[in-house]
């Protein structure tokens, strides 16, 4: 099955750790001084409001938008200048909120599109073997133009097409986001299956209730800024997160 | 009769196919409409011409002469003034949005500098003029070295974007920018590749017309014309459609004039276009595809 390289899981640093990040788009300011670090093989939550800033801090990450001010730091190395194609090659996958998939290419050309960072590449083939063991959906669906799929499929090949970059951390934006409850439970599956393998995971995630359930560690984030951290099981059980985010 | 028709027809095909490629892949890549595109060609005519007469280089050679120095234009053009405003989302889209307004005035000082160096006479030399017959069909040595060299580099760059991990990240670009620089594209870099080799493609296909018809400083107009007649039919962005659009509009133009005359050039031209984009906005062979 697919695993990242077994290097980084023993490492006692954390695998990704932001410090007072702050950016935004033009000169409207989200992010105000988020500090958050990640530990190697786990799965990372990130809940809160619409509008809080998860999707502004997973791009900052990924480096689709310029950081004002902080320090972003992979696996010890400082990437806060790198640009987008450089944190993949190092092992940073974004699976971004809406998708983002080639609409008019095909399945398997979406994927392997996701392999074109030269170590990614030369294990493409395998790579896209077990991607295809993992969802045989997307197999089925190989030649078919990526466009035409569902919701839950394109999801899928998203996830898909992040993976074939052999990535070390996964940032999952909203990957639930408007699919039926069947797919959302498969998802979390999935989700739990990567980690199994040894992936380390961020995700963010509207539906708070599966995703602290789900995690290792997580962070309120709002307006901008981590409001509170804790276990999943913390959160879930503090006061305020129950009666704002999980309705009860 | 038909046969040579068809040959005069595969010909213009051929070349508008190529003068479009190069238009269609800056756009495809960066979406920036690039009016002076027939310009490049004519600076690549002039530096055949020139080369020709002056130093008594032939064509073939031109042709490296002039994909050298257009690429070296795009490449300028980008490292100098495209990269820096690519670099945040909103000077990106302010510079997409004036693209037309800036590439019209590149077009104009093109134009006009060449008018004042080589004044508007019309220029020619004579290249391989003699006549070849094979089978039913007359064939100048020109003609045949213009069709083919449009031939291989059409397929040429089909293939890379198919099989070349370039052509790839090409593609990725093309189809969704945003998107490519996530899984690991160097934007950028593809960006600056592509608008060189745009350039580069449109000066070989100014020293292609350069030995088979007279050129002016103002050639290059009706040529940009016909390529963003050819890129709509085929669907912007969409390489390869782009590419079989370029024969469409060669075989229209062709056999339309054939059968009704030389006068009808522009309605044909017009028609076709205004009709695709009346019944088939999406370009000739386009999949209306929605994104879920
Ligand atoms: N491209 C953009 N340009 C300007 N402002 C933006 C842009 N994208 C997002 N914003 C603003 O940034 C803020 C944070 O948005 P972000 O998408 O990060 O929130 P989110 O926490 O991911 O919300 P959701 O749960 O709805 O996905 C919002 O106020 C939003 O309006
Ligand atoms: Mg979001």
């Amino acid at each position: 099955m697919i695993s990242p390289s077994l290097a980084a899981v023993s490492e006692p640093r954390p695998l990704l750790s932001v410090e007072k990040l702050e950016a935004g788009y033009g000169r409207v300011q989200i992010l105000r001084g988020i500090s958050l670090s990640i530990a190697a093989g786990t799965v990372t939550a990130l809940v809160g409001p619409n509008g809080a800033g998860k999707t502004t801090l997973m791009k900052a990450i990924a480096g689709m938008i310029p950081a004002r001010s902080g320090q972003i730091r992979f696996d010890g190395r400082d990437i806060l200048a790198m640009p987008s194609y450089q944190r993949v090659e190092s092992g940073i996958a974004l699976v971004p909120e809406g998708r983002l998939i080639f609409a008019r290419l095909s399945v398997e050309q979406n994927l392997r599109l996701g392999a074109v960072v030269p170590h990614a590449r030369s294990k493409a083939d395998q790579t896209l073997a077990e991607i295809y063991e993992r969802f045989p959906r997307l197999a089925e669906r190989r030649n078919q133009v990526a466009g035409s799929m569902s919701g839950g499929e394109q999801q899928m090949l998203a996830l898909g097409r992040g993976l074939m970059s052999q990535p070390r951390l996964i940032l999952l934006d909203e990957p639930t986001l408007g699919l039926a409850p069947i797919m959302v439970a498969r998802v979390f599956e999935v989700i739990a299956e990567l980690r199994q393998a040894g992936f380390t995971i961020l995700l963010s995630e509207q539906n708070s209730h599966l995703a602290l359930g789900a995690c290792d560690y997580a962070y309120l984030i709002e307006n901008g800024s981590i409001h509170l951290q804790g276990t999943g099981a913390d959160l879930a059980g503090n006061d305020e997160v129950q009666r704002l985010y999980m309705g009860r | 009769m038909a046969a040579q028709l068809f040959f005069a027809a595969l010909c213009s095909g051929a070349l508008y196919a190529l003068v479009a490629l190069g238009l269609n892949l800056v756009y495809g890549t960066l979406r920036l409409l690039n009016i002076a595109h027939g310009d490049l060609a004519m600076i690549g005519a002039y530096v055949a011409f020139v080369a020709f007469s002056t130093f008594g280089l032939a064509p073939p050679v031109s042709m490296v002469l002039a994909a050298g120095l257009c690429a070296a234009m795009g490449w300028a053009l980008y490292a100098g003034i495209f990269r820096r405003l690519f670099a945040t989302p909103e000077t990106a889209q302010r510079l997409e949005a004036n693209s037309l307004i800036l590439f019209y005035g590149v077009s104009v000082i093109l134009q006009n500098v060449m008018a004042l160096g080589f004044t508007s006479t019309a220029r020619g030399y004579s290249y391989m003029g003699e006549v070849w017959r094979i089978g039913p069909v007359m064939a100048s040595g020109n003609r045949l070295l213009m069709l083919g060299t449009a031939l291989a580099i059409c397929l040429g760059v089909l293939l890379v974007l198919r099989f070349h991990a370039f052509g790839w990240s090409l593609r990725a670009v093309i189809e969704r920018r945003e998107a490519a620089g996530i899984v690991g594209v160097n934007v950028d870099r593809v960006q600056g590749i592509t608008i060189a080799l745009g350039f580069a493609i449109a000066g070989v296909a100014g020293v292609l017309v350069s030995m088979t018809e007279q050129i002016t400083p103002f050639m290059g107009f009706p040529l940009t014309i016909a390529a963003f007649v050819v890129i709509v039919l085929g669907g912007l962005g969409n390489i390869f459609a782009g590419i079989v659009a370029g024969f469409v509009l060669g075989f229209v133009e062709t056999f339309g004039i054939a059968l009704t005359s030389a006068t009808y050039r522009s309605i044909l031209i017009y028609g076709l276009f205004v009709t695709v984009l009346l019944l088939r906005p999406q370009g000739l062979f386009g999949k209306a595809i929605q994104v879920r």
